[in-house]
Parts: structure tokens; C-alpha cells; sequence
């Protein structure tokens, strides 16, 4: 036999951790102004966000069990993240452009890449993780571990110059009229193989 | 006469203030669960071992490049890891697996070569229905752990996965059709409990499509077609060639909104009988379309499995019919 109050109880606080977790994705996009509402709303949704943060637990410190117990739940059943999947705007992507500098002089062009062509998406969903800003201070860390898995198939190379940038595809109208994507560089890097040796 | 008449309908059908919330809370428990056969459970399972099996094919060259240590993959499983141990030290991860196998004297390589086949033997249990139980646990903990380790590199369809093998996991397994049912005879699950799984699942759907239709409903492009436009063409998404995709330039308009209002409906048109099927039917081409023109093949496989056991079976248990006499 199973117990119904059990079950029903921990339906909803399953589904109270659910609506706080989708409501939080969603009041930072309308705070963000990323939503086409009226930007007076902007203040508003950002204390909503505040609010759905803290019944996830959010508000208390880092070592709090509440807070550990509640992230480890919800990553156990996959609802760390809302579903706001290419919304309310699919945004432009990103580009990681590693140039590739030779003892001889020679210049190439390379970009970090997996073997399955299937996964590769998985690369492009850590490119757009990087230009967010929360990722800012791992960032160049991450580069540089990008560009290192790109050296090690090119040891003859002696420097790499590592470009990050977004990239705005054309609209429709702007494609029909032959016009091409855009690429505006962010931030860039250069590493030394041998200084990285040394230190 | 009349007054009287009035009184004894009043004593039938008693008005008290504690009533309502009874009532409510009757049609909750009723709702929650309903009697259900286990159908819908076999096509989760064999659905959600198929997905597995489909993942852990798809990573099989790039397993160990993904989850290596620092220096000798793409980023290092350790960025990942320390990410998700700042969220909590307690969320599974493969380092968790390579300290063990350290302890018994195995390399990071081996580890990660077991790890990669007992997922894929879990899927294929799963599919069988082979120790389903068991396996449904082995299959959640591994994805688990390869996820959060890999979380920089993770996207929506391992959420979905996690989601739906924790369901799995806690679901009264095992259904008819598999093979521990053939072997073992067990006794009939309680299909209150089983509707009760089920419910899970389909109330959790409706939370995905709604927030996810709203979320889109909020942006301009999704209205004229833009968003759409810019998701086919956009790498690594861009199977479709940009030249035939302006022919159907007149169609995106109304595909964005009619994802919009797919999703946003869904919450209300999957329970009416009436449009149930349909709706359905829509969602399963939207995510096939996905599937297809995307690349997106384990997203779009794990959304029509998830959907198909939610809604595609017919679960309800006949009641009995009750005798009429004259």
C-alpha cells in the first residue's frame, strides 16, 4: 500500500519548487527588458525574481542546508532551469576564433571542435555560456583551456590569439538583399605556450 | 406542504461552510489519482531506454574528451564540477566515480570507459526491461553524474533526461511488458498509483509548454516570424539551406505564432478529450520538426517520448459497469 498524503504532499512541494524555478527564468527575462512589456514593469519583476529566488533558497548563505538540499533536489530531478528555450528572442550566437601563430611565421586559422559532428551543439551551448556575464570571471580560463585542447594537435605552434565575438545573422529581408552575418569581437587573448611551461 | 417539501431537501443535501474545501480536496486526491493501467509506463521505459542508448552512442568518441581531467580534454570535468559544488557539494558528479576508482587503483581513463558502458547496458536493460528497477537508478545516476560534470557543456535535453528517469525511477516498475514481469510474476501495481505517476508526469508537461509558450508569447519575433528564421539558420541548427527557407518566408509568421499558441494551449487542450488528440499531434510534429531541421535528434526524442507516455496512451482502468434494475 502506498500512503496518498504522502505522495500528495511531496506533489506539491515538487510542483512549488517547479513554478518558482520557471516564474524566476521568467521575471529575470521581463527585468532584463528582454520582453516587449512596458519597461515600468522592469522593477516589479525583478523583486517577483527576488521573491521566486528565495523559496528556492537562494537568499541564504552559501553552507545553508536549506540551500544545499534544495539545489541538490532539483538538480536530481533535472528542474534547476526554467523553460525558456529560444525566448522570448532567439538571440544571435558566438564565435571563438583561435589564431594559430607558427615558429616560421605561418598563420592559421583554427576553432575548437568535438569529433561527433551530433554533439558539436554542445560546444556552442558553452560559447554562449562565455559571453554571459555571470561567466566572466572563469572566462579566460575557460579560453585558455579551449585553446590549450587545440595546441596539443598543432605543437609546432608558438602563440594563440584567441577571439571571442558575437555573431548577428541577417535578417530575411537583409539575406534576400545579399547581406552576410555580423561579427563583433568581445574579447580576445593571447597565449603562450612555452610562458605557460615556465610559470 | 411546500415548506416541509423544502426542509427534507435541505437535510438531503446539507450546506455546511467546511463543504467546500472538502470537496476540493476530494476532487484534488481524485485528480491526482485517478486508476491507471501501466501502459503508459512501458512506453516510458522503453522510450527513456532507447534515449539512453541514443546518448550514450552520440558521446561514445567524445566521452572521454568531455570528462577527462584538466589538460587532457576540452575545458577539464573540473570547471564543471566546481560550478555545481558551489550550487552544493552534494550533487553527483563523475568525479565522485574517478576518486572511487582511484581507491581500487584504476586509471581516470578506465573509469570513465566503465561509466560509459554501464550507461549504455542500463539503456539496453531498460529497453528490455531486464531489471528495470536497478536500472532505472543505474541510468538516472550516470546521466546524472555525466551532466553536472559536463554542465558547461549541457543543454536542454539533458534536463529532460534527468526529469524523466527520476520519474521512471520512483514509478511502479515494472510494467507488464517487461521481461522481469514475464520472469517473476509480480502482483498487479495499485493503479491508483500508478495514475498517480502518470499525473506527475502530465502536470509537469503543462509547466514546460506553458512557461515555454509564454516566455515566447513575450517576444516580438516569435509574432513575425524572426525568431523562427533566425533559429533554422543559425549554426549548428542551419541544416536547411538559407535559400530554401526564404521560399517559405510567407509561412514563418504563422509556424511562430502557432508555436506560440501550441504551447501556450497545451495546459488546456491536452485535457479535453475532444482536442487531446490533435494537440498531441501537433506537439509530436513540432518536436519531429525540431528533430529534423535542427539536429536537435535527443531533444526532440526525449519530448516525444515524455509526451507519448503523458498523453499517447489510453491508461484508464474500465470501471465496472453498474447493473440497472427497473
Amino acid at each position: 500500500m502506498f500512503s496518498k498524503r504522502i505522495d500528495a504532499v511531496w506533489f506539491g512541494i515538487h510542483f512549488s519548487l517547479i513554478t518558482a524555478v520557471c516564474f524566476a527564468g521568467l521575471f529575470s527575462l521581463i527585468a532584463e527588458g528582454a520582453t516587449m512589456l512596458p519597461s515600468a514593469l522592469e522593477s516589479y519583476a525583478r523583486k517577483a525574481e527576488i521573491a521566486a529566488a528565495w523559496v528556492l533558497g537562494k537568499q541564504a548563505t552559501a553552507s545553508s542546508p536549506l540551500r544545499r538540499g534544495v539545489a541538490t533536489y532539483l538538480h536530481a530531478a533535472g528542474i534547476q532551469a526554467g523553460y525558456t528555450f529560444f525566448a522570448p528572442n532567439v538571440p544571435g550566437y558566438h564565435r571563438l576564433t583561435l589564431e594559430l601563430f607558427y615558429e616560421d611565421g605561418r598563420v592559421e586559422h583554427e576553432a575548437p571542435r568535438l569529433r561527433s559532428k551530433v554533439t558539436g551543439l554542445r560546444l556552442d551551448s558553452l560559447l554562449d555560456r562565455l559571453a554571459e556575464e555571470r561567466y566572466e570571471p572563469i572566462r579566460e580560463v575557460l579560453v585558455k583551456m579551449l585553446a590549450f585542447s587545440v595546441w596539443r594537435e598543432h605543437p609546432g605552434v608558438k602563440k594563440i590569439r584567441a577571439v571571442f565575438g558575437s555573431v548577428t545573422p541577417p535578417s530575411i529581408i537583409e539575406f534576400e538583399q545579399g547581406k552576410a552575418e555580423t561579427f563583433q569581437p568581445m574579447f580576445s587573448f593571447d597565449f603562450s605556450l612555452r610562458r605557460e611551461e615556465k610559470q | 406542504m411546500f415548506p416541509s417539501l423544502a426542509f427534507v431537501k435541505n437535510l438531503q443535501n446539507p450546506v455546511s461552510p467546511i463543504a467546500f474545501p472538502q470537496r476540493c480536496r476530494e476532487r484534488f486526491i481524485d485528480f491526482l489519482f485517478p486508476s491507471e493501467n501501466d501502459r503508459w509506463l512501458s512506453v516510458l521505459r522503453i522510450g527513456l531506454g532507447l534515449q539512453v542508448c541514443v546518448y550514450a552512442l552520440f558521446l561514445r568518441s567524445d566521452w572521454h574528451y568531455l570528462f577527462a581531467s584538466r589538460g587532457k580534454g576540452l575545458i577539464g570535468r573540473e570547471v564543471g564540477e566546481a560550478i555545481t559544488s558551489f550550487d552544493s557539494p552534494l550533487i553527483p558528479k563523475l568525479g565522485w566515480l574517478i576518486a572511487l576508482g582511484r581507491a581500487v587503483n584504476m586509471s581516470e581513463e578506465t573509469v570513465l570507459s566503465v561509466a560509459w558502458a554501464c550507461l549504455l547496458c542500463a539503456a539496453c536493460f531498460l529497453l528490455l526491461g531486464l531489471f528495470c528497477r536497478p536500472a532505472a537508478i543505474v541510468a538516472w545516476f550516470l546521466h546524472l553524474c555525466a551532466a553536472e560534470s559536463g554542465g558547461l557543456l549541457a543543454y536542454g535535453a539533458d534536463n529532460f533526461m534527468t526529469t524523466a528517469l527520476f520519474y521512471l525511477m520512483l514509478s511502479p516498475l515494472p510494467d507488464r511488458y517487461s521481461f522481469d514481469q514475464w520472469v517473476v510474476k509480480t502482483k498487479p501495481k495499485h493503479p491508483q498509483l500508478l495514475g498517480f505517476w502518470r499525473r506527475v508526469l502530465q502536470v509537469h508537461l503543462c509547466f514546460v509548454y506553458f512557461i515555454g509558450g509564454l516566455a515566447k508569447c513575450l517576444g516580438n519575433g516569435w509574432w513575425n516570424g524572426a525568431n523562427l528564421w533566425r533559429s533554422l539558420i543559425r549554426p549548428p541548427f542551419s541544416l536547411v539551406a538559407p535559400d530554401i527557407l526564404v521560399r517559405f518566408k510567407y509561412a514563418l509568421p504563422v509556424l511562430g505564432i502557432s508555436i506560440c499558441l501550441l504551447e501556450v494551449g497545451y495546459p488546456v487542450f491536452i485535457w479535453i478529450k475532444k482536442t487531446r488528440r490533435i494537440w498531441l499531434v501537433c506537439i509530436l510534429a513540432m518536436h519531429a520538426a525540431i528533430g529534423l531541421l535542427m539536429g536537435l535528434y535527443l531533444f526532440a526524442l526525449i519530448m516525444i517520448v515524455m509526451n507519448l507516455a503523458a498523453f499517447g496512451t489510453n491508461g484508464r482502468n474500465r470501471k465496472p459497469r453498474l447493473a440497472i434494475s427497473a
